[in-house]
């Protein structure tokens, strides 16, 4: 038995023959915030609505809690709350009304309703109906709908949708949270790295329904380690005998260019240049930005 | 689990205009034998002299199946409505509770909806003959109550395939113009064979052999219900 809460084997579905998803294959641990990465119509939500028994797969299984799906379907449910694309709601009633219509189903003290308006901020307004609400305030509303359960798992599908940064900011914060105080495990979608990478521990790219990288955040990074530029008074003599030295070194724009190297390969390298009476007036690290990172994996470069 | 999908439902047709529609049905229905006779009071009270209530009730129940198919159907489309307008299905389905339990609630609330308004019908008769002063020493307790309920469940199958339309497709224009092509079909078809099924609201009231037009209609009414949720558990949810 292992501890994943998710794992989906050879997942795929296929719309009029074409596969929107293929072949996906996601780990997601006890206790981590999973950003689930991908551009606009890679095949995220299609994922996640197999990951709630929406949709069925064409091909390949789902277990949540070392459990299969198919088989333990309203079990499994029990314990995963979920915010599916855009909120849904039902506008014509309040927002304490919208989550009492889902607390009889689901069997929690109506106290918790209160309890969950409160953490997303919405009792001010908990008597007003829906209908009024905005975007935001809507997209919160789902949020406390996901976690009116005591959810085990949180599967969040692009939360921030239409908040503004001061409610980005407290959705991640919130989120962020979960994994700490209640040991809930988070998948969180979104097509913005940027909007992940500061609270997911795993992150998961997936293109044109092809999950295509797969790691801690932390490995993305090193991925993203970019590389030093040296501008010095004679370039091309420099590359010349940075290369003779056995140094992969290239000379672009006037400038000397070092690809991946550690601090002391650096420091050997100035040092070297230095001693044949090249005089440096610049040297400057070219960090890759995880964002750029992440346009060149979607886009079809690197696959790892 | 269905009372549980019961109860939520329950709540979530508040302030839908269902409850109204399932008031209106009834009430219209009356006042149209109440303007009938009301026109001519004294030449149909000499006409139906033998037997006024039975009378006025085969009036009020020549408009019963028609009232019905409609009623059903717009029901059912605003019931499906609640989920489909904002895409709550894909909420709603994705909590612990089954498919089947989701659909039967569904139509359990048409049900008691409908229930509501057969039983409005008769409560309205027996006011309106009491208002043409009819004999009340001899009020007909049994046909009243029939006029609403065996045409009811008789036309259980409109009610299931209704139902099954609606929950299925978001447009409802399609489920809503059937339902409306059978209403009005059903106002001119007595003449076609009683096997088919827009017919037996009408004969389980006139009979001869109405049991058995109440019978087929809950039958076939159950048998595409199973049928329905069956789809209906197994479908994708976008």
């Amino acid at each position: 038995m292992n501890d994943y809460i998710i794992e989906t084997k050879q997942l795929s579905k296929r719309y009029k023959g074409r596969f929107a998803v293929s072949n996906l294959n996601l780990r997601i641990t006890r206790g981590d915030i999973y950003g689930f990465l991908g551009p606009n119509g890679a095949g995220k939500t299609t994922t996640i609505r197999m990951l709630l028994g929406l949709i069925k797969p064409t091909k390949g299984s789902v277990h949540l809690f070392g459990q299969s799906l198919d088989k333990h379907k309203i079990e499994i449910l029990r314990k995963v709350g979920s915010l599916v694309e855009y909120p849904s709601y039902y506008g014509h009633l309040t927002a304490v009304d919208n989550m009492e219509a889902i607390r009889r189903i689901i069997d929690v003290p109506r106290t918790k309703i209160a309890e969950v308006l409160e953490i997303v901020g919405l009792t001010k307004d908990a008597r007003r109906s829906v209908k009024g609400y905005s975007l935001g305030m809507k997209q919160r509303l789902g949020i406390a709908s996901a976690l009116l359960g005591n959810p085990e798992l949180l599967i969040l599908d692009e939360p921030t949708n239409g908040l503004d940064p001061a409610g980005i900011l407290e959705i991640r914060e919130l989120i962020k949270e979960m994994p700490k105080q209640h040991g809930i495990t988070v998948l969180i979608s979104s097509h913005l790295l940027s909007e992940v990478e500061q609270m997911a521990g795993t992150v998961g790219i997936i293109r044109q329904g092809e999950l295509v990288f797969q790691d801690t955040i932390e490995n993305l990074r090193r991925k993203s380690e970019g590389s030093m530029s040296l501008a010095v008074s004679e370039p091309a003599a420099a590359v010349q005998q940075l290369l003779g030295q056995g140094k992969r070194a290239i000379l672009s724009n006037h400038v000397v260019k070092l690809d991946n190297l550690s601090d002391e390969e650096v420091a050997g390298c100035v040092k070297l240049l230095v001693e044949q009476g090249h005089s440096i007036y610049r040297v400057e690290e070219n960090r890759k930005s995880l964002e750029e990172l992440f346009l060149h994996v979607t886009e079809g470069g690197a696959r790892s | 689990m269905i009372g549980k999908a019961l109860r939520a439902d329950w709540l979530k047709i508040r302030g839908k205009g269902l409850w109204l529609l399932a008031f209106i049905a009834p009430t219209g229905l009356i006042a149209m034998q109440a303007l009938n006779y009301g026109l001519r009071y004294d030449y149909l009270m000499n006409l139906y002299a033998d037997d006024p209530w039975g009378e006025l009730l085969k009036n009020i129940v020549l408009f019963v199946p028609i009232s019905l198919f409609l009623g059903e159907t717009l029901i059912s489309s605003l019931l499906a409505n609640i989920e489909h307008h904002m895409s709550s299905w894909k909420q709603l389905l994705a909590l612990p509770v089954s498919r089947s339990a989701v659909f039967g609630a569904k139509f359990i609330i048409a049900v008691i909806l409908l229930s509501f308004s057969c039983l409005l019908l008769s409560i309205g008769a027996v006011a309106l003959g009491a208002a043409l002063k009819f004999p009340l020493d001899s009020i007909p307790y049994g046909d009243i109550l029939r006029i609403g309920f065996l045409p009811f469940a008789a036309s259980m199958p409109m009610l299931s395939v209704s139902l099954w339309l609606c929950l299925s497709y978001k447009n409802q224009s399609l489920p809503v113009t059937f339902g409306v092509i059978i209403a009005i079909v059903s106002m001119f078809s007595m003449s076609m064979s009683e096997y088919l099924p827009i017919n037996w609201p009408l004969f389980s009231y006139y009979g001869p052999q109405q049991e058995l037009f109440v019978g087929a209609g809950l039958i076939s009414g159950l048998l595409i219900l199973l049928l329905g949720a069956q789809h209906f558990a197994r479908k994708d949810v976008n």
